[in-house]
């Protein structure tokens, strides 16, 4: 038996990062350990700020997903002053965190996806020229007009919030904007031109309405076959690929997920509440584990530091949440080994269990049965997953399968906007309160929770769907979601394990690593290999 | 990014994370522009950590002016204005969408706009020394901002 380590460093930079140390036996990754590499102080900066300094300053946390953050701070708001949000804001918040996961698809599959497809190690696989021809970085025919097009949906984002990323117009009973008619005309037909140049006319060779007649595996094997057009999409060429290569057999992780949900119903949500938001929302949150769908609770999260550099051990609601970093290197004296807490759902009848966050999560609570009519309800992702497991493939295959969802989405807001209607309603303040908001970022479950007393910040915590899926053990020795998807890939070859690549960039993390393969009974380094964050 | 003007001919993007400590030099000194007299034309553009987004800003303009810290080990507030021959053949960076660098934001620059791209381009960089969560700028460092604001504001009046 040979037993060697892959060991993923850090690279010190601004945005934090992570470090993966991966046990390889027999040529097949036997454990895992996620080692986020630098402390994000952002609770600490909080506590004691106006009320709407998380407005803000948790936009900033993240390039990729400032819209996301601003969204989900503001329902905190919203929730914790009980504020009116008119129907209006409610509609061009959603519009703005869908265009930014909009953008945010083609990116992630060209720029940080297509370099592990291109890898040099599948050149002896037949369809290989191929997708070289399109998806090599800044070469391939179809990165180019991916990646040059991804800039139009954000457009969108900026025509509404004066600019993107890291805008701060939605505020506490609404948004500060007042589109004209030629704002939405614009914004349309940004919106549609991108929908038919990339959409419709490169990923899916076909209409988004002949996409969502799928509803199974099936239904999607036909499709690649049912004409020239879709057989030579770029998602085809995905499949086809992804299968040649084996990315549809590992990268499975728990198969247990959570999806916090996003896109309120405006007429349903005008006076926010932590209790009324799921029913409110249309992309629908819940828990799914072990074959079984349960109602999504925030009073069930915690944060598990048992393993985490920060004082104590074991778990607290985020309201109750502490954030008191401690010296790494004594934390390493107490097993401690990653500045990232470890996020867990206390599942009804089954305990506290590492989640699943994501496109898949999201994916597989659309397929839940009994959605209100206003709601998605769509079994296309369930169903890969009951057909062929989660993979890399699959993982892919629900974020990909979001963009028709989402442009269809963002033309049905953009009509309904009322342009003589209200847009912001000035909140009263209250000096003392609890909230909760929360989204869907484009890679998962996004949640601020806050606490006010006496006019200002008295607790403030995030956690991120980084933090969700690549958070450590905990006190139960249960592995993180990332570290689980890591167990069963195999390694071709150690000296460039493209397969790890494949697997990190699935889950699109926010952090940058690089990998350093060791033998682990020699602890000779083998080979250093970077992976790109999302 | 904010939305510009058809006639935009100077776009001043200052790169970094607004609550990283001296990693908020350039959003800083874009801010403190946004309050003084500037010539018709020019666009500012708050580019936090969004580097790919930078890329995009660029399209079209005549003039490019980039404002970024660095952390070279130098003493904290030196200024370095990048020589021209050393923005020319910028490589793209590979796979991270997170942590674009000014050079790699160029690089990609060149790719995505070709002909479109700047004719003529300058980088500032400012020497931070602490880059913790939520510091503001040190005072070496919000000298150095002002210093190169004067300096981008004096070129702007001699060149429109």
């Amino acid at each position: 038996m040979t037993t060697m380590e892959l060991n993923v460093s850090p690279l010190g930079q601004v945005e934090g990062d992570l470090d993966v140390r991966v046990q390889i036996t027999d040529g097949v990754v036997s454990d895992a350990w996620t080692e986020a590499a630098m402390f994000r102080g952002f609770e600490i900066i909080l506590k004691g700020k106006d009320p709407q300094a998380g407005l803000i300053m948790t936009p900033r946390i993240c390039g990729i997903c400032g819209g996301s953050h601003l969204y989900k701070a503001c329902y905190a708001l919203d929730t914790a002053w009980g504020t009116y949000v008119p129907p209006n804001a409610t509609r061009v918040r959603n519009i703005g965190q869908a265009c930014e996961t909009l953008q945010s698809i083609p990116r992630w599959f060209y720029a940080i996806m297509g370099p592990d497809l291109t890898a040099a190690q599948y050149s002896s696989f037949p369809s290989y020229e191929e997708v070289a021809r399109r998806f090599a970085p800044y070469v391939g025919t179809s990165y180019q007009t991916g990646v040059t097009l991804s800039q139009h949906p954000v457009e969108i984002y900026a025509i509404f919030g004066g600019q993107w990323p890291h805008s701060s117009f939605m505020i506490p009973g609404g948004v500060m904007s007042a589109p004209t008619l030629s704002d939405v005309t614009r914004s349309t037909s940004i919106l549609e031109n991108w929908g038919r140049q990339w959409l419709e006319g490169q990923w899916l060779g076909c209409s988004v309405d002949r996409w969502l007649e799928n509803k199974t595996w099936s239904d999607i094997q036909a499709w690649m076959t049912e004409n020239e057009s879709q057989a030579n999409s770029d998602l085809a060429v995905f499949i086809r690929w992804a299968q040649e290569i084996g990315l549809d057999t590992y990268g499975q992780g728990y198969g247990n997920f959570l999806a916090t949900g996003t896109f309120l119903n405006p007429d349903l949500y005008t006076n926010p509440t932590v209790d009324g938001r799921n029913a409110a929302l249309q992309s629908r949150s819940g828990i799914y584990a072990n074959g079984q769908y349960y109602d999504f609770d925030q009073m069930r999260v915690t944060e598990d530091v048992t393993h985490a550099y920060y004082e104590g051990t074991g778990s607290r609601h985020p309201w109750e949440g502490v954030t008191e970093p401690i010296d790494p290197a004594e934390g390493a004296k107490q097993g401690k080994y990653t500045w990232a807490k470890a996020p867990r759902y206390d599942v009804p009848d089954i305990g506290y269990v590492p989640l699943e966050v994501g496109p898949l999560a999201r994916q597989m609570m659309a397929a839940r049965p009994d959605a209100a009519d206003f709601q998605d309800s769509d079994p296309l992702i369930k169903n890969l997953i009951d057909e062929l497991g989660p993979s890399v493939m699959t993982r892919v295959l629900a974020r990909m399968h979001e963009a028709p969802k989402y442009f269809r989405n963002v033309q049905r807001w953009l009509k309904e906007l009322d342009l003589h209607g209200e847009f912001y309603v000035k909140p009263t303040e209250p000096s003392s309160g609890k909230g909760f908001g929360a989204t869907e970022a484009a890679r998962g479950a996004l949640c601020d929770w806050i606490v006010l007393e006496d006019g200002k910040i008295a607790n403030y915590q995030v956690i991120t769907p980084t933090g969700w899926n690549i958070g450590p053990r905990d006190a139960n020795d249960n592995i993180g979601p990332m570290e689980k998807s890591f167990i069963g890939t195999p390694i071709e070859n150690p000296d460039f394990p493209v397969e790890l690549g494949q697997v990190a960039h699935s889950f699109d993390s926010c952090l940058v690593c690089t990998v350093h393969a060791y033998d682990g009974k020699t602890g000779k380094q083998l080979s250093k290999f970077r992976m790109g964050g999302g | 990014m904010s939305l510009g003007t058809g006639s935009t001919h100077t776009v001043i993007v200052g790169c970094g994370n607004l609550i990283r400590g001296d990693d908020a030099a350039g959003p800083v000194l874009v801010r403190q522009l946004a309050d003084r007299a500037l010539p018709d034309g020019v666009r500012l553009i708050d580019g936090g950590t969004a580097g790919m987004d930078v890329a995009f800003a660029l399209r079209g303009a005549r003039r490019a002016i980039v404002v970024d810290a660095s952390r070279v080990g130098v003493p904290a507030g030196t200024i370095h204005k990048v020589p021209g021959e050393e923005l020319t053949d910028l490589k793209p960076p590979e796979g991270n969408l997170h942590q674009f660098r000014w050079d790699q934001a160029l690089g990609f620059a060149q790719w995505l706009l070709k002909d479109e791209y700047p004719p003529e381009v300058t980088v500032w960089l400012i020497e931070g020394e602490s880059f913790g969560a939520g510091e503001p700028l040190t005072p070496a460092v919000q000298d150095a901002v002002n210093v190169v604001a004067d300096a981008i504001v004096a070129d702007l009046t001699v060149v429109s």
